[in-house]
């Protein structure tokens, strides 16, 4: 025997009527209306850009970037390698600017793409084996020097510059 | 942060106020769809009206937008403070009506918990106009609205959202005890109308 109260059927059919209802859609519609007046999203510094000074920026900026390349080439020619120049090979920059004792092989110098040159000193007794000579009483000196270093930092090729 | 159905109903509105969520938007809506349903059918048996239901949930949902009611997650769920908002206004509105129409009945009604019925049309289709296709959760929809609105109240809280003594108690603000007496003559006020009715097995075919 069903020995639910008499109103529990009642209240299941209107249950599962009422189950079927929602507020109306225009409702959502008016609240996330108002909840973008109530909390404006913020405008990015770059949205606030115009289209016109975009342009402009971009504009710049190419010409910067290619004057950079432009100024790069010209300050670091490429190598090339004299395998002509006996057992310890010489190198020079195409641009000129003397000649460099080699370090490395002449091949691995010349595809270094972006070697520099910076100036350093360098002990004597270190530069014995090209050929610089070596006595007790200089032994300890330095000698002012421009080393040719790859990307990496690797020295692959040294000039002399003063030698006393 | 991700506004699915898992995400609690604090973390949605830390999200909706900009402090977790990249779209608090979404997470407003989120808190919206998720209780929208309860909320709106709650008014409209409440109140009689799908326009005015609609008004309440909107004005509830409103009023937590713009802070206007505060919810702390410290005095109970998101939900039954939904409901304490709806409620509240539903009773602003009703007063603002009885200052126009004060009724004999209305009057009797608010003295206490007396089991008078009481029939409070809050607007010209009100609740005798038709809302449900089901003849008998029509019935029962009727027999509500001519419950006076504080029996109502427990009534459709107990019943239809099936909240807890205390639940009710707190939204109602009253105690315990009297949710208890006003749910007893609610039903008892209910059955009688509804006992010429039908009985329960002729509901399944309802």
């Amino acid at each position: 025997m069903d020995n639910r109260e008499p109103l529990d059927p009642l209240f299941d059919a209107l249950r599962g009527e009422m189950a079927k209802l929602d507020a109306p859609r225009g409702v959502e519609k008016e609240l996330l209306q108002a909840f973008a007046r109530q909390f404006p999203q913020k405008k990015r510094w770059y949205r606030s850009l115009a289209l016109k000074r975009w342009a402009l920026a971009g504009g710049l900026s190419t010409a910067v970037t290619a004057l950079t390349v432009f100024s790069l080439v010209l300050h670091n020619p490429r190598l090339i390698a004299d395998p002509d120049a006996g057992s310890r090979a010489l190198v020079s920059r195409d641009g000129g600017g003397g000649l460099f004792i080699a370090l490395e092989s002449p091949e691995r110098i010349e595809s270094e793409p972006a070697p520099r040159v910076v100036e350093t000193e360098v002990s004597r007794s270190s530069l014995a084996p090209l050929g610089i000579p070596l006595t007790p009483e200089n032994a300890g000196d330095t000698v002012k020097a421009e080393m040719l270093l790859g990307a990496d930092g690797q020295p692959l090729a040294v000039r002399l510059t003063s030698i006393n | 942060m991700n506004t699915t159905a898992t995400t609690n109903d604090t973390d949605l509105l830390r999200a909706m106020r900009g402090a977790s969520s990249a779209n608090p938007a979404d997470a407003f809506s989120a808190l919206y769809r998720r209780h929208q349903g309860p909320l709106y059918r709650f008014a409209l048996l409440r109140c009689g009206s799908d326009a005015t239901a609609a008004d309440v949930v909107q004005e509830a949902f409103m009023g937590l937008l713009t802070e206007r009611f505060r919810f702390d997650p410290l005095r109970g769920p998101l939900q039954a403070f939904l409901f304490g908002v709806a409620r509240n206004l539903i009773l602003k509105l009703e007063e603002g009506r009885q200052r126009h129409v004060a009724l004999p009945a209305i009057e009797a009604a608010q003295d206490g918990d007396d089991d008078a019925e009481l029939d409070l049309p809050l607007d010209d289709g009100g609740p005798l106009a038709r809302v449900l296709d089901n003849e008998a959760a029509e019935q029962v929809r009727r027999a509500l609205a001519h419950l006076a609105p504080h029996y109502r109240d427990v009534v459709i809280l107990y019943e239809m959202h099936e909240l807890s003594y205390a639940e009710i108690a707190d939204i109602c603000q009253v105690d315990i005890g009297t949710v208890r007496s006003r749910l007893s003559r609610g039903r008892a006020a209910l059955a009688k109308r509804l006992a010429g009715w039908r009985t329960a097995p002729d509901l399944a075919q309802a």
